[in-house]
């Protein structure tokens, strides 16, 4: 059950969302998010969207260990 | 192919380090992607207890099925709570019974359930920690909105803060959990850091979680307490405000007992005075139920770190996936099932 869920929005609409999760498309709350948009990638728990994020895990872990050894 | 972070935990020839990954999903992460066979023999990984289906009392599962028999409710839940055992069955077992269970995804969908069928008394069982507690909050504050009086929520909600405090001698440092850090930000953290806990916050894929133990490596051979947020793709350093607004407005926090560990106050969420019309324990009158785990089982142990699975009597013997003593080998982020799927000793 607590197992986050990368998605896509596909589109919005009166606070919900539809997303695209590696091909599979529900409808989730996008209520607690308030700089959201189609296209943006959101993290889902227990059907609603928790945060905006972006999937550049390997540009940020490449800055990290940059900013690590500097 | 960036090894700097495989390069610094295989480098590492300082005193030995016990790092606590407290989140489930991480346990299973970890095995998945082999990163304890990688790690040199001074940096050992334990198992906390980041799972909520595990930390949450037999006691718990006994409320629901009395509310499901005796006062004839609907219970909509999570689906891996349906085979968490309770002192004398599990909840599929009181399905057996001619208790009414529907499975949710989410709490959303269960008081649009609740909505759509007036005629049934409808609880949604509410286990999870910071990541979970939103969306019951806002069910729940749908239920009030739309007017729909036959919810309400059986209550075991826990946050992470206190339990940290509790296991800080457990572990040199934690890997926090991602996604619980998405919700709380890094003031908290930056609190424990004050009070000499340390920890780095984690995203899942394999290189987050390498990038995270050199960050732990690197900062222990520094010597200062420390909180680090290396999942910042994901966790805000504010966290998620409007999600903790909501939480405020219809929560507050309560003692809580968590499986294994034990009471802690101020470590458990339940419904506030103004949302006590949704609250399962009073619109049903719910007794108080002290549930009774199977003696053999040592989950709590394991949730603690104390011991391994392996370590404990009944585990790949009578308890399995298919047949679980303990909620650690029920749930898909416990520590037995993770052990059980990739490493039975």
């Amino acid at each position: 059950m607590c197992v986050g869920l990368p998605a896509k929005i596909v589109s919005m609409k009166n606070g919900t969302a539809v997303v695209d999760a590696t091909g599979a498309r529900r409808e989730i709350s996008t209520e607690l998010l308030d700089n959201v948009e189609p296209g943006d990638f959101v993290m889902v728990h227990a059907g609603i969207a928790i945060a905006k994020i972006t999937t550049d895990d390997q540009e940020e872990t490449k800055n990290l260990m940059d900013a690590l050894e500097a | 192919m960036d090894t700097r972070a495989l390069d610094i935990i295989r480098g590492y020839n300082g005193r030995p380090i016990r790092v606590m990954e407290v989140c489930g999903t991480h346990t299973h992460a970890i095995f998945k992607f082999g990163i304890r066979n990688i790690l040199p023999d001074n940096i050992k990984l334990i198992s906390g207890p980041g799972c909520p289906v595990c930390v949450t009392e037999t006691g718990f599962i006994d409320e629901a099925i009395y509310l499901a028999m005796e006062k004839g409710v609907t219970i909509t839940t999570f689906g891996d709570l349906v085979r968490v055992p309770g002192t004398e069955m599990n909840l599929a077992g009181a399905r057996a019974k001619g208790a009414k269970l529907k499975i949710v995804y989410t709490p959303l969908d269960a008081v649009q359930y609740a909505k759509d069928h007036p005629e049934e008394k409808v609880v949604f069982l509410s286990v999870g920690f910071e990541t979970t507690v939103p969306a019951a909050c806002l069910a729940v504050k749908k239920a009030k909105e739309w007017g729909v009086s036959n919810f309400s929520l059986l209550t075991a909600n826990k946050t992470m803060d206190e339990a940290y405090r509790v296991l800080k001698r457990s572990a040199d440092a934690f890997l926090y959990p991602g996604h619980v850090s998405a919700i709380s930000g890094m003031g908290i953290l930056r609190e424990l850091r004050d009070e000499g806990i340390s920890g780095v916050v984690c995203g899942f894929t394999a290189d987050e979680i390498l990038t995270a133990l050199a960050i732990i490596v690197k900062k222990i051979e520094k010597g200062d307490p420390f909180a680090e947020n290396a999942y910042p793709r994901v966790v805000a350093d504010d966290g998620a405000p409007i999600a903790r607004k909501l939480i405020a407005e219809t929560m507050q926090p309560c003692e809580a007992t968590w499986r294994g560990i034990g009471t802690i106050p101020e470590s458990g969420l339940e419904l506030n005075g103004e949302y006590e019309a949704f609250d399962a324990r009073k619109v049903y009158s719910v007794p108080e139920m002290h549930g009774r785990p199977n003696k053999a089982c040592r989950c709590g142990d394991v949730l603690m770190g104390r011991i391994k699975p392996h370590e404990c009597p009944v585990f790949g013997k009578v308890c399995t996936p298919e047949h679980p003593i303990g909620a650690c080998m029920v749930s898909s982020e416990g520590t037995c099932s993770a052990y059980y799927k990739y490493d039975l000793g």
